[in-house]
């Protein structure tokens, strides 16, 4: 018997090696029982890979993961039961229906007293029930592939970019499933590379970029950490401001809206630069004040975007 | 082996076969349609009947009796044309191959050369001259048209050899090499469950495993309990039934389309396990080769048809060349279709197991190999 561990995955000096490319390299963390743990990083950092030798269906080159206290690499057997995984790109039988493949998946892992009823009502698929696979949208498939990680009551679910692909409205409908996985209390295991979804669900957050974990902490930590400053966003259509924010010492630039982003240390600042403006007798439609995201985090410590399509954060 | 975990695989696929209109269609109507279509262009090469049309100039007793004697020989299905029309336009027109045409006068020769003197032959007044010439009237590029002539002539022969009051030198004696007389889609049965076993097994390996694995199945499935064993199993399984839903199919129709008499014994269940093998264990290997899903089934289609064709299932080897009959020999099917062939028709034992001896060896082989090459997780 092992005595009970006190985190849900240990990973230590973990490297993943395909031929000449270094998939993953080297990295260490740890997952707390109960916690929703994001994996944040952009396409081909190495989340995937690492996500899938936890998840016992690949091994590591080198370096030791633990999964409730049991080494994947050997005990694939006693891990599989008490884990549920929503693989990235998931799909299912083309023919079978919403509540049949749930019935399947639970038939598999030999659940009788499987709540199929209740997996459908959290995954909001009940009048989906009926219908066959093949033609639900890619939001209710992601929504199906979540309530059939849940088929065996698992201690830790894996869900590898859960809302990739899925327009806006889709996401969220997909993040209502994952809020309410949270309030369960199960340990979760995401990798995203939306940071919206790491800072809106996970309590901690490893960045990853390039096979390795570059930053780690809850968004909080990280954003004071990396990011402690102010983004003061003012919508005008006068040019005096630009000229006068600028006189005062701050670096403002024009955003692809002409808006003036503008950096500061405290709402002192933004307190001081609309005294100034209101001085000069320049006038904003609007102004916006916020707190950096992890996407400013993240191109701070990588110099690159998060997502191709990315229009958050601030040069330095 | 789990065997909870191969029952839900076989519920999903046999939803899925229910509810897939495509798969339900090459599983039964194809095997079928095959089986009317052959089935009835072939009957006539049991009961060779031809089409023959006699236009009878002389309208006599002794002409309707010619006629007679032609149709009594069952080969032909006779039509006459009225006597007052041009035979050669009226063949054009209608497109017919070939026109018998009694001359006028054909009673009278007759009556000469056999001496008739009222009503009763005379051998004094006997004129060995005395002849008639009966035309054919055909179309040479018509491929039925030498059979018929040929057949027409050897009917004359016999009242020719008749007229001479000799008995004849050489007669014929057949006989059957078989025991009881088999009809040519009796042959043909056996080599459509052959075919349709084939296809459903080879084209069912390459889906469960090439488009399940493309699609993603294969990665979720890879982090449940089941096993590749489990699922091999359950595929392999699964592929059987098919098997034997299209067998059953296609005999059905045949015993109740064509009255087929057939051998039906634990031989058909062996040949069929053994394909299912066979063709599956391809299968599993293509996916493995082709590793997408389009190139595999196209992989498996290239396999399947020249296979289909080459094998002997719709038509003897006798009728293709030396080099293609060579080929034939190394393709497992044929080896399959010889196997139920001497197991269903001939009820030849000795030949059915030495058959399904060398089926057996290939199946083994082909699907040990299969197994090895299927991949589950998601690699090393």
């Amino acid at each position: 018997m092992t005595t009970e561990p006190e985190h849900a995955i240990d990973v230590e000096k973990l490297t993943k090696r395909y031929g000449a490319l270094l998939a993953v390299n080297d990295i260490s963390f740890h997952v707390r029982k109960g916690e929703v743990f994001a994996f944040l990083g952009p396409n081909g950092a190495g989340k995937t890979t690492t996500v899938e030798i936890i998840e016992t269906i690949r091994t590591p080159t080198s370096g030791e993961v633990r999964l409730l206290g049991m080494d994947v690499t050997t005990r694939k057997r006693d891990i599989v039961p008490r884990i549920g995984v929503l693989p990235q790109g998931f799909s299912s039988f083309d023919r079978i229906t919403v509540r049949e493949t749930i019935q399947y998946y639970a038939r598999l892992f030999g659940c009788r007293n499987t709540d199929v009823d209740g997996l459908i009502e959290l995954a909001n698929l009940k009048d989906k029930s009926k219908e066959q696979f093949k033609n639900l949208s890619g939001g209710l498939k992601q929504r199906l592939g979540i309530a059939i990680a849940l088929v065996n009551d698992p201690e830790v679910v894996f869900l590898d970019e859960p809302t990739t692909g899925l327009d806006p409205r889709a996401r969220r409908e997909v993040w209502d499933v994952l809020v309410s996985l949270k309030q369960n209390g199960k340990t979760v295991f995401l990798t995203t590379h939306y940071m919206e979804e790491a800072e809106l669900l996970a309590d901690t957050v490893a960045i990853i970029s390039k096979g390795k974990i570059i930053a780690m902490g809850s968004p909080d930590e990280l954003i004071e950490r990396n990011a402690n400053y102010l983004v003061l966003t003012l919508k005008t259509i006068d040019a005096a401001p630009f000229d006068i924010i600028q006189r005062m010492g701050f670096e403002p630039v024009h955003d692809r809206h002409k808006n003036i982003k503008v950096r500061v240390e405290h709402t002192d600042d933004v307190q001081k630069i609309l005294n100034a403006m209101k001085d000069a007798g320049a006038s904003s439609l609007s102004l916006d004040v916020r707190k950096p995201n992890l996407e400013a985090v993240f191109l701070k410590l990588t110099g690159e975007a998060l997502r191709e399509d990315s229009v958050e954060g601030v040069p330095e | 082996m789990s065997r909870r975990v191969i029952g839900a695989n076989l519920v999903v696929s046999i939803k899925t076969f229910s509810r897939e209109k495509s798969v339900m269609f090459f599983t039964i109507a194809f095997p079928i349609i095959l089986i009317l279509v052959f089935g009835t262009i072939f009957l006539n090469q049991d009961n060779l009947s031809f089409d023959l049309y006699v236009q009878d100039l002389d309208q006599t007793n002794s002409s309707a009796q010619l006629v007679k004697i032609l149709e009594l020989n069952g080969k032909f299905r006779i039509t006459t044309i009225d006597s007052s029309i041009n035979a050669t336009q009226y063949a054009k027109d209608k497109k017919l191959n070939l026109v018998l045409v009694i001359p006028s006068g054909y009673e009278k020769a007759l009556a000469r050369r056999v001496g008739l003197v009222g009503g009763i032959p005379n051998a004094a007044f006997r004129d060995p001259n005395a002849s008639v010439t009966v035309s054919f009237i055909y179309d040479a590029s018509a491929s039925s048209t030498s059979t018929k002539i040929q057949i027409i002539r050897s009917g004359f022969a016999v009242v020719n050899q008749g007229m001479s009051g000799q008995p004849p030198f050489i007669r014929a004696a057949e006989t059957p090499m078989l025991t009881k007389r088999y009809r040519f889609i009796e042959f043909f049965v056996p080599g459509i469950i052959a075919m349709s076993v084939m296809t459903s097994s080879l084209s069912g390996a390459v889906n469960m495993n090439a488009e399940l694995r493309q699609k993603g199945v294969i990665r979720k499935l890879s982090t449940t309990p089941i096993t590749r064993t489990d699922w091999i199993l359950s595929n392999i399984l699964y592929q059987f039934l098919l098997a034997v839903i299209s067998t059953m199919a296609i005999l059905v129709v045949s015993y109740a389309v064509f009255s087929v008499r057939l051998q039906i014994d634990a031989w058909l269940f062996v040949f069929i396990v053994l394909e299912v093998f066979a063709f599956g264990g391809i299968g599993m290997i293509l996916t493995r080769v082709a590793n997408e899903a389009e190139s595999a089934t196209a992989a498996a289609n290239f396999i399947m048809f020249p296979m289909m064709f080459l094998s002997g299932s719709f038509f003897p080897l006798e009728m293709m060349p030396g080099f293609l009959q060579a080929i034939a020999r190394i393709l497992p099917l044929y080896y399959v279709n010889e196997g139920l062939r001497a197991a269903m028709v001939l009820v030849d034992n000795t030949a059915a197991l030495r058959y399904s001896a060398m089926i057996g060896v290939f199946a083994t082989v082909v699907f040990v190999l299969g197994i090895n090459t299927t991949k589950w997780e998601e690699g090393k």
